[in-house]
């Protein structure tokens, strides 16, 4: 009997597994069962929707991630900073010019300046500074409140740049070379510093971040309604525009990183230095610009991401804590895959809207689903369902 | 500039009937106790500590702002029978650890004066509850956890005292309301959609159902859970409705009763459902998040919405509290977001610290001898009407909460600023600064303060 379980055992596996599976399907079927098809169209729409806003998170993790190996614990806090710069640029009427000013300076000279300070000695990096920051600034105070999307975009572009190479300059270039459990240690010391700036600069009142606001109604655009299918399906199904705008920004985020990291020659760059930064620095790589890079894209990922939430909720500091949601859907579709983290965070939106339609009372949709999801995938494919597998050859 | 405005417009409605403000400070509201013993050369310590960063900040952190206020009145208008008063606190970002932390600080740090806290959330009166029993110190708290005040068998006094009702009696009294008004509730189903944890689960449970299905208002026996951080709840909602809901109540704040608003409107039912929730849903915060989305009249999700106001309120202007606390928010030059509840509540948490102590101190003869039993004895004998009448503290029968609410309505004010307005024809809008526009929420009470129901068993 051990003989023939030993001869088929990869066999034997995949039969629990597919015996697993069809208990779960069968256990969905039957509390499903009695769900009007409009509810269950309506939990998958959104579990899609809520999911891409998810897998918008998920891609700056895992952007981090593919060019440094760093598991970044401070993206939650980033997306607030970010949120936070766009509402004082959207709520503001009339920007301070020289804290504009400073922004802009403070974004370029850090730009120019990624490779080593000494490059702020040459003339051409002088003007490109003073030409940069004259740019951003116009494009943060220019014009009236009419022009607040202007600004707000610009400054929280620059705040997101600051902030990227803020935290890879000062927390994580220092940390080239050592182990890197010490850089994902020092991403939780840059999650508080984060919360300590973001408390004191912006208050801990939730703010209102009127994004999605019709200018002829004064409302938030009204849901898409699908009255048409209202009869078929036996009740009506609303699709949230907000949602649908989040989701087609992540498409865009996701499409232009793939096309990044496949075919350009910095994206190339930023995987090898992730495979070895020492290997990268000896084969002529310039590994400190690469980390800045990606610091500044995950920061500006981060910063899109806490704005749409801000607009959908108020941004608040609870606003950090999405990103502890998001971290299933980014081992789910493998920390190194970027369609890995779309599909991981539509995976998990899904899992959690329909665990709530099934029992919301005791929260299986948020606390429990999503990690049996993880385990389930984990144990059938460690690496994630779209991640790298490793061969270690000894 | 836009909240310079925004705090104009602020000033300029709830200083309307205080025509005489300009010219002079009010005069402390509260009738305390006389000082019998004279402090002179020591300080009065008010302590406390909640989450002033986490899930709940957005609206305790004015409490900070109103205990300082009161810190800088006091001590600019003598102390506290010559005293001078201060503030110790910590934030603990809602985390329980750091409450614990904060816990063992203050009682070792402080051993000597610690003998009254001040709290705020009700997941840190059920941690805390056995310790500040063993250590003998009293506790005013904020909140109406039956765990926090009763212990697991809900029948155990403890030495916390909450200020509100607990949130199962808030309930119980919204039962009755529903039930005495038919023709607003027609056929009442409540549902209850909330936020997890200690204070969103406190709201609800099997003596609630039974009490509000004796009155004829059955309450679904499955609530429906969301996380402040969801930006999308129609499941939630939908499962509740599908389940024969026609009432939905809430024990969140802030974002979630602005959330489940705006998902009514989106589901175009905001007139067919109604929504509720417990005292703190009747909150300003409440009122500027509700306005991402117009109802069909112009006017903001929230409005119409109903919920508990076991104190007064901004609005209450004829009241000699609430014209005084906004005399000092306004001459502290507060935020306009600061000017929410826990603001109001705060100076009334202050007013009774005080009033306790020289109570305490006259008894036993010196700040040093007072003690925590002492402090308690104090506490629990005291009926006295907060800053004048914000609200009543009266201990009775061994019971540890406020027994007084009322039911309030959310609108929002009408041009005129008589009233509420009935369509945003008729709404006041205020100009941000920025380009967009708000309207100004008001909290209209609707029934006089009533004894609450006693639903702990």
């Amino acid at each position: 009997m051990l003989e023939i379980i030993k001869k088929y055992e990869a066999q034997l596996r995949w039969a629990l597994y597919a015996l697993g599976a069809a208990l779960l399907l069968l256990f969905l079927a039957d509390q499903l069962a009695g769900k009007k098809a409009a509810r269950i169209l309506q939990t998958l729409l959104s579990g899609i929707l809520v999911g891409g806003v998810y897998g918008l998170v998920a891609l700056g993790i895992v952007v981090i991630n593919k060019a440094s190996g760093v598991f970044n614990f401070a993206h939650g806090w980033m997306m607030v900073v970010g949120g936070m710069i766009f509402w004082s640029f959207f709520s503001v009427s009339e920007i301070s010019l020289l804290g504009a000013a400073l922004l802009a300076t403070a974004t370029m000279l850090l730009a120019m300046s990624t490779a080593s300070f000494s490059r702020l000695r040459q003339r051409r990096t002088q003007l490109l500074v003073l030409g940069g920051s004259l740019l951003l600034t116009a494009l943060m105070t220019a014009g009236g409140s009419d022009w607040r999307w202007l600004h707000a975009l610009s400054g929280a572009f620059a705040g997101a740049m600051l902030t990227g190479l803020a935290v890879e300059r000062f927390a994580i270039r220092p940390l080239i070379g050592q182990p890197l459990f010490t850089a994902v240690l020092m991403t939780l010391a840059i999650a508080e510093v984060l919360h300590g700036v973001t408390q004191i600069a912006w208050g801990t009142v939730e703010l209102n971040l009127p994004i999605f606001v019709n200018p002829a109604t004064g409302s938030r655009f009204q849901p898409i309604r699908l009255e048409g299918l209202r009869e078929l399906l036996d009740g009506l199904v609303i699709v949230r525009v907000e949602l649908v705008i989040a989701f087609v920004l992540a498409l865009v985020a996701f499409s232009g990183f793939i096309i990044f990291f496949r075919y350009t020659s910095v994206g190339l760059a930023m995987r090898a230095t992730a495979e070895d930064q020492q290997l990268a620095q000896a084969v002529g790589l310039r590994v400190r610009v690469i980390l800045a890079i990606s610091w500044a894209a995950a920061a500006f990922l981060a910063s899109i991401a806490g704005v749409l939430q801000g607009g959908a909720v108020g941004l608040s500091l609870n606003i950090s804590l999405v990103a502890l949601r998001v971290f299933p859907a980014v081992l789910l579709g493998g920390l190194e895959s970027i369609s890995g983290a779309f599909i991981g965070g539509i995976l998990i939106g899904i899992v959690e809207q329909f665990g709530t339609l099934i029992n919301s009372s005791q929260q299986v949709g948020t606390n429990l689903a999503p990690y049996l999801v993880l385990m389930l995938v984990l144990v059938l494919k460690p690496e994630g369902l779209f991640g790298e597998k490793r061969i270690e050859r000894v | 500039m836009n909240r310079f405005i925004i705090l104009c417009a602020l000033v300029l409605l709830l200083g309307a009937a205080l025509p005489a403000l300009a010219q002079d400070m009010l005069p402390y509201p509260s009738d305390l106790t006389e000082c019998e013993v004279d402090l002179s050369g020591e300080t009065v310590n008010i302590f406390h500590f909640g989450d002033l960063s986490g899930p709940y900040a957005f609206i305790t952190q004015p409490i900070v702002s109103a205990v300082s206020d009161a810190v800088l009145y006091w001590n600019s208008h003598g102390g506290v029978c010559g005293a001078e008063l201060a503030q110790v606190y910590e934030d603990t970002g809602g985390n329980l650890e750091a409450t614990q932390s904060a816990y063992d600080r203050f009682s070792s740090e402080y051993a000597e004066e610690l003998d009254l806290l001040l709290l705020y959330g009700s997941g840190d009166g059920e941690l805390l509850r056995e310790q500040l029993a063993a250590d003998e110190i009293v506790s005013f708290i904020s909140a109406g956890s039956i765990e926090s005040l009763y212990g697991e068998d809900g029948q155990t006094p403890g030495w916390l005292y909450a200020s509100n009702p607990l949130y199962i009696n808030q309930f119980g009294f919204f039962c009755q309301f529903v039930a005495a008004n038919p023709e607003i509730f027609p056929d009442p189903v409540i549902g209850f959609v909330t936020w997890p944890g200690a204070f969103g689960m406190a709201g609800t449970g099997p003596a609630a159902r039974d009490y509000c299905g004796g009155l004829g208002v059955p309450v679904l026996a499955e609530p429906q859970i969301f996380l402040p951080t969801d930006s999308d709840i129609l499941t939630q909602v939908q499962n509740a409705i599908d389940s024969g809901a026609n009432i939905l109540y809430s024990n969140s704040l802030a974002s979630g009763p602005a959330l489940i608003a705006s998902t009514l409107v989106d589901l175009g039912m905001d007139e067919d459902i109604k929504l509720a929730g417990v005292n703190w849903v009747m909150d300003t915060t409440v009122g500027l998040l509700g306005q991402r989305v117009l109802k069909a009249n112009g006017l903001p999700s929230v409005d119409g919405m109903f919920g508990s106001m076991p104190y007064l309120w901004w609005t209450e202007r004829d009241n000699a509290a609430v014209q005084f606390v906004t005399q000092q928010f306004n001459a502290n030059k507060r935020s306009p977001a600061e000017q929410n509840i826990a603001y109001l509540v705060s100076w009334g948490a202050v007013d009774s610290i005080i009033e306790a102590t020289i109570r305490t101190v006259n008894r036993v003869g010196s700040l040093s001898a007072v003690t925590g039993a002492e402090m308690r004895e104090t506490v629990e004998s005291m009926d006295y009407a907060v800053l004048g009448g914000l609200y009543q503290h009266k201990i009775e029968d061994g019971m540890r909460e406020g027994t007084l609410n009322r039911i309030a309505v959310m609108k929002f004010a009408n041009a005129t600023m008589s009233g509420p307005a009935t369509g945003a024809e008729d709404a006041l809008l205020i100009d941000d600064g920025a380009g967009g526009k708000f309207f100004l929420p008001l909290v209209l009470p609707l029934t006089e303060f009533m004894p609450v129901p006693q639903l702990r068993g």
